[in-house]
């Protein structure tokens, strides 16, 4: 069974590691419905 | 044509801030709303560093360039359990300030009396202030009578004042600016006024490393990521005048550019491009510290039983400049730029920075020796889940290198050791952008030891919730080309591409005109210039030529140097055909026997420094006053002014030389009091000819002193054609090796060490003048040499003249100290200071 | 992790369910991903946001996971994970997410 597609996906990138839109791309990708997305910064 | 700016200099500056940490770093400010009662907050005295183990602390020696990028590596991490032996407040390029005394600059720069100081600790931190080399009486004069601890805390609750602590007391608060505007609360101003005053001490030191002229600085970039302005206009901006303002840029005009922690590689764009078009000659880029950010990841550090590593503001400034032909250039033709279409994904974002600016200049990843990303020091982002960032940047670089076959996967990690660095930069947002590297990377250029570094700024601006957009830029530093010069200054062209062309007045040669002619071309033999300044007003022609660049220095048999300028000789020493400068052999460096030889030192270093000799080592002649120069000198070394100190050839060793010593060149620079110094010239000179013709050696050498900015150097009547043709080269190495900015860099470097404090130490405390302080009339030209006074007179005697209105001067002659009048008060002159004993 | 974050994710568990949910992570480290799954699993390990004491157990991968990247188009995962992928240490990150989905995943 697949895990992101038809699912409601959250999103926690990191600046300094994948951010946001990136993953965002891959989901969209793989049929996911994005709920939120966020970038987090520890710089 | 290329006529890129280039980086003629910069500033790093820390700010030791533990109050700051506790009381108004965002992280903890929200425990204190969210959790106020929570184990963090309770813990966090205990987590805190003292001045010395934040001094101690690797990373910011590296910072403040008493470390190198490289001697980082020497240290096994984690870093905040090692310390740095001989570690120093002040470094090459800038200092950690302890907190009170910049809880005091902060008041300094309060245009607005928004910040009150308790009494005593204003007057405790005004004191250490006073000691500090680049605070001067019209900053010191800013600071306000204190206020007792009663009225501040009074008014600390009833208008909601933000207090400023030090050593967890309250010593002081800024109030709010407005009643309702947010944007103007204590808060705001508090962390603006933090931000001014760490810009304005970055600003400057800038000028103290850099040595150029506050007053030619023409435009200033503020780069940071703070904001300033009132609810109608909230970030209204322009913090870079408010600091300039503070530091004297008086010919200067300025604005912020801001994109988060890309602002800093944004601003060195804009700048260079503003150099490079001929708006601007020369620009600052700089930036403060921000208070926000202290303490951020506090909590993981605590958790992990490290002390709370954020404990420090930074600094920085950049000075960016019409090419010079000598420092680094900025290429304008390898920008990187993250486009709005580019996208977020890392490789997008690195291919933009990195890639793409090479593949258009046809350079592969390898061309580029270092690169500087994101330079945040490791100790403190890897406990907090940020991992190693320079690091990362570095294998993303590498492995973008692999995806296009520049590298091989198994070279990563040689790539990451020798084109990256180890973080050394606080984790204070626009600070660690690229910027920590480029004081380092002018140096590695300079020094030959790479030809060109990358230096990247990467910004978040998804922070600001107006986009999802990722940013960037990046530019190339490299290696002087050396062809900045275009077709309209053809003669600088010249000048750079054959030898520097030395004037020569010998008037007064009691050897005759063929003797200075045979000079001439003993000279040109060797592949030097030389041209002969004849006739009446040959001085006055000199020194024209001097003034509009036609010669690049002047030799001359006499020349009326301004007291505080003595001139270093340099001769073959018998024993071992040694060269040898000494220090120093005509005119006065000081009326003080003991602080002139104190300055000759300083002189001689310079001349040797100028003449090609890296590490010249110091000795003092053994006379009078030596044993005190040589107390002065090892205190302004442990201060922190490099000197190596040459060891007597005798049995018994140490710095005082004795004769010996002088025949066997034991030392680099012999220092002696300028009278001596003439009588070892002549010895040195001529003791082959028996007297009346000097035959070796390269003459009395060049006038030095702080601020001189001219290159004369002196040869006797008595001085032979070898020893002039030998102060054609001479002179020729000191214009090749910049003996002027040689000089000032010396001066800069012994100033921070606190050479002003250690001469006036020196000094007997004579009694002051009961007599009130004489002022010069309006000044005039002075031609006329009055000869025959006093050395410890000569102040006096002009002070006499004044006082009965006439302008006058002091200086050296050919036979001593002189006073300087014009030619129609020359009489009148005579007469007072006869009357007065000064003269006979 | 960041608070306005943990609300949000608190915020969507409750108008989707909890099972309906998928939180997915590009940490840069096998730590930090360990701590942001914990906190959207076991609840807020430094008891300073709205996840606090609250275990929601929802279903949580980071991006570099070999499970998600075969659901992801090849073309776009090269393009915007790839080389990251080179970057990060790949093994500690799986491991991490492994060990706390194993402990408090409810779906």
């Amino acid at each position: 069974m697949s895990i992101l597609k038809g699912k409601n996906i959250v999103i926690i990138g990191d600046r300094d590691g994948i951010p946001a839109p990136a993953i965002e791309e891959c989901v969209a990708s793989a049929g996911g419905n994005i709920v939120f997305s966020s970038t987090e910064c520890f710089v | 044509m290329n006529g890129n700016a280039v980086v003629k200099g910069t500033s790093y500056v820390l700010v030791h801030a533990p109050d700051f940490v506790i009381n108004n770093g965002t992280t903890q400010t929200v425990e204190r709303i969210v959790n106020p009662d929570s184990d963090y907050l309770k813990s966090i005295h205990s987590s805190i560093r003292s001045y010395e183990e934040v001094l101690a602390y690797p990373p910011n020696q590296v910072y403040l360039g008493n470390l190198t990028p490289k001697d980082l590596e020497d240290y096994e991490f984690p870093w905040y359990d090692k310390e740095v032996a001989d570690a120093k407040r002040f470094g090459k390029y800038g200092e950690l300030i302890p907190e009170d005394e910049f809880i005091a600059l902060m008041q300094i720069c309060d245009a607005f009396d928004l910040l009150a100081l308790e009494e005593n600790f204003v007057s405790k931190a005004k004191e250490k202030l006073s000691k500090h080399p680049l605070i001067n009486e019209t900053m010191l004069s800013k600071l306000k009578d204190g206020q007792s601890l009663e009225a501040i805390k009074e008014y600390i609750d009833e208008y909601k004042a933000e207090p400023l602590y030090f050593n967890r007391e309250i010593v002081g608060y800024v109030k709010r600016a407005h009643e309702i505007d947010d944007t103007l609360s204590a808060h705001v101003l508090l962390e603006n006024l933090a931000y001014k005053a760490s810009g304005v001490l970055a600003l400057l030191h800038l000028i103290n490393n850099s040595g150029i002229d506050r007053e030619a600085i023409d435009y200033v970039i503020d780069c940071s990521e703070e904001a300033c302005g009132d609810m109608n206009q909230r970030g209204g901006g322009n913090f870079a005048k408010a600091q300039a303002e503070v530091a004297g840029f008086v010919n200067a005009t300025g604005s912020d550019t801001r994109s988060f922690c890309a602002g800093p590689a944004h601003a060195i764009i804009e700048a260079s491009a503003l150099v490079k078009s001929g708006a601007y000659e020369n620009v600052v880029v700089f930036a403060g510290g921000t208070v926000a950010k202290l303490g951020m990841n506090g909590k993981d550090h605590v958790k992990k039983n490290i002390p709370i590593l954020e404990d420090v503001m930074g600094g920085f400034a950049v000075l960016i400049s019409k090419n010079d032909g000598v420092n680094p250039e900025i290429n304008l033709d390898i920008i990187g730029r993250h486009n709005i279409g580019t996208g977020s994904s890392p490789q997008a974002v690195i291919s933009s920075l990195v890639t793409d600016p090479l593949d258009r200049a046809g350079l592969k990843i390898t061309d580029i020796d270092k690169f500087a990303a994101e330079m945040q020091n490791p100790d403190i982002t890897k406990p907090a889940g940020a991992g190693d960032v320079p690091e990362a940047n570095y294998k993303m670089i590498a492995a973008l290198g692999v995806k296009r076959g520049d590298l091989e996967r198994t070279d990563i990690l040689n790539f990451v050791k020798n084109h990256g660095m180890k973080g050394w930069a606080p984790t204070q947002g626009h600070i660690p952008s690229g910027a920590p590297y480029i004081g380092f990377a002018r140096e590695d250029i300079l020094e030959g030891r790479i030809k060109k570094a990358m230096i990247i700024g990467k910004g978040s601006l998804f922070l600001g919730r107006m986009t999802n957009l990722f940013d960037g830029v990046s530019f190339v530093l490299q290696e002087n080309s050396r062809e900045s010069i275009t077709e309209d200054t053809t003669r600088v062209i010249v000048k750079e591409t054959i030898e520097p062309l030395i004037g020569i007045v010998a008037e007064d040669s009691e050897l005759g005109k063929d003797n200075v002619l045979e000079a001439i071309s003993l000279a040109e033999n060797k592949g030097y210039r030389a041209v002969l300044i004849e006739g009446d007003e040959a001085h006055r022609k000199m020194d024209d030529m001097l003034r509009k660049k036609e010669i690049d220095a002047a030799v001359t048999m006499h020349y009326s140097f301004p007291i505080g300028v003595s001139t270093v000789g340099r001769v073959i020493t018998p024993g071992r055909g040694k060269e040898m400068f000494i220090a120093t052999t005509t005119g006065t460096s000081s009326t003080d026997r003991v602080e002139g030889m104190v300055k000759n030192a300083i002189y001689g270093i310079i001349a040797a420094k100028a003449s090609g000799v890296k590490e010249p080592t110091i000795g003092i002649a053994n006379i009078d006053g030596a044993r005190q120069a040589e107390k002065a000198l090892r205190e302004l070394e442990q201060k922190g002014y490099d000197i190596k100190f040459a060891e007597s050839a005798r049995q018994e060793g140490g710095i005082v030389m004795r004769g010996n010593d002088l025949l066997a060149g034991s030392a680099d620079v012999m220092v002696m009091d300028s009278l001596t110094g003439n009588l070892m010239m002549k010895l040195f000179s001529a003791y082959t000819t028996g007297g009346s013709y000097e035959s070796t050696g390269y003459g009395y050498g060049p006038g030095i002193g702080e601020g001189y900015d001219k290159i004369v150097l002196i040869v006797s009547r008595a001085s032979g054609a070898p020893v002039i043709a030998g102060a054609i080269e001479y002179a020729t190495q000191l214009v090749k090796h910049n003996c002027l900015k040689v000089a000032g860099d010396e001066f800069a470097k012994a100033n921070r060490a606190g050479l002003k404090q250690i001469l006036e130490g020196l000094k007997d405390r004579k009694p002051v003048a009961t007599d009130e302080e004489v002022k010069p009339p309006v000044k005039e030209i002075v031609t006329v040499e009055i000869p025959g006074i006093e050395i410890m007179d000569i102040e006096d005697a002009a002070k006499a003249l004044w006082a009965e209105g006439i302008y006058a001067e002091t200086g050296m002659g050919c036979t001593g100290p002189v006073v300087l009048v014009s030619e129609a008060n020359i009489s009148k002159s005579k007469e007072i200071l006869s009357k007065a004993g000064f003269i006979k | 992790m960041d608070l306005e974050n943990q609300k949000r994710v608190k915020e969507y568990a409750e108008q989707f369910g909890p099972e309906n949910i998928v939180v997915l992570l590009g940490a840069a480290e096998g730590e930090a991903a360990g701590l942001a799954a914990e906190t959207v699993t076991a609840g807020d390990p430094t008891f300073a946001g709205p996840l606090a004491g609250v275990s929601l157990g929802l279903k949580v991968y980071h991006i570099c996971e070999p499970e998600i990247k075969a659901e992801i188009d090849e073309a776009v995962y090269d393009e915007q994970i790839s080389m990251m992928e080179m970057v990060l240490d790949v093994d500690d990150i799986v491991n991490e997410m492994t060990a706390i989905r194993e402990q408090y995943c409810k779906y």
